[in-house]
């Protein structure tokens, strides 16, 4: 009697495609750059024809001018960059259970020949001061950080403290 | 007498057949995340630090504008005129409306060739903008 010879498994090695698998890999997770895009969002205001200009309170305008030379003045007064946000905290603070017209509104100006990278860090000094009221109202009725607030809280935080930065047109050289 | 240890008859190796399966999962991971279409930028840069930054969730909305050292302007793969950007920024935002347009400015640039960029972005109505900026060390 003729005995068949058991033969082992119909399969093919799959042990390289492992190997070759490593290497799609590897050349994926070089070529990679998850780089994600950091800075400051704003919004522009729109175009309209006709500008109308509504008079706003002193009470409620925080107008910052950087001019040319590099100083920075909030409300008229020279103020160092660090400083700013400290001083605009304070009447954010104030202004959290106001009604949404009598909230802060922070106006930034500049020359034509104001250097970026002042704006940006007095841009950046207004947005942390608004990020810190935030976080201070979050940690305070709910204990938690401002980025961990649900999209209810958030609305609220949206509601009780606004992030309104005007950017203002710069002068024209006379 | 002769003690002969029991062994067990099951294999002792490790499978290894859903090996590619796991690389394959990486693997396409990676290739989702993977942005092969790197663009070249001509001008030279170095962007401002900043400390309140927040990341963009979603890199498809947004597009660059570069602003270079000697205020060369460079969008997509081309350096433009301010006055070119209106007619760019508008064919952008027909095709993608809620377009995010990410100023990298050089820290040295003047306030001046930027807000001229803003008002041209403004005609065009591409008015969600976004400073770059490098978290501060």
């Amino acid at each position: 009697m003729i005995k068949r010879k058991k033969r082992e498994g119909g399969e093919f090695s799959a042990g390289s495609m492992a190997d070759i698998t490593f290497l799609l890999l590897l050349f994926f997770l070089v070529t990679t750059n998850i780089d994600v895009d950091t800075g400051i969002g704003m919004t522009l205001p729109e175009k309209v024809e006709d500008e109308l200009i509504v008079p706003m309170s002193k009470e409620r305008l925080a107008s910052l001018l950087i001019n040319e030379n590099g100083d920075v003045l909030l409300n008229g007064e020279i103020i160092a960059i660090p400083q700013i946000s400290e001083t605009l905290i304070d009447r954010i603070t104030s202004k959290i259970e106001l009604p949404k017209n009598k909230k802060l509104v922070v106006s930034i100006k500049t020359d034509r020949n104001t250097n970026y990278n002042l704006y940006i860090k007095s841009l950046d000094q207004v947005k942390v001061a608004f990020y810190k009221v935030r976080n201070d109202y979050a940690m305070g009725k709910w204990g938690i950080s401002r980025k961990d607030v649900n999209d209810e809280q958030y609305k609220e935080l949206k509601e009780k403290i606004p992030i309104i930065i005007s950017i203002a047109e710069p002068e024209k050289i006379k | 007498m002769k003690f002969e240890k029991k062994r067990a008859g099951a294999k002792q190796e490790i499978p290894t057949s859903s090996m590619p399966d796991i690389i394959f999962m990486l693997l396409l991971f990676f290739m989702v995340a993977t942005t092969l279409r790197e663009q070249e930028i001509f001008v030279k840069f170095t962007l401002p630090e900043a400390e309140a930054i927040q990341k963009i969730e979603n890199k498809r909305l947004v597009s660059y504008i570069w602003v270079g050292e000697n205020e060369k302007i460079q969008i997509d793969d081309n350096i433009v005129s301010v006055k070119a950007i209106r007619k760019i920024m508008y064919d952008k935002r027909v095709v993608l409306p809620n377009v995010i347009v990410s100023f990298r400015v050089d820290k040295n640039s003047r306030m001046g060739l930027v807000t001229d960029i803003q008002e041209e972005l403004r005609e065009a109505d591409a008015r969600r903008i976004n400073y770059s900026a490098m978290p501060k060390p």
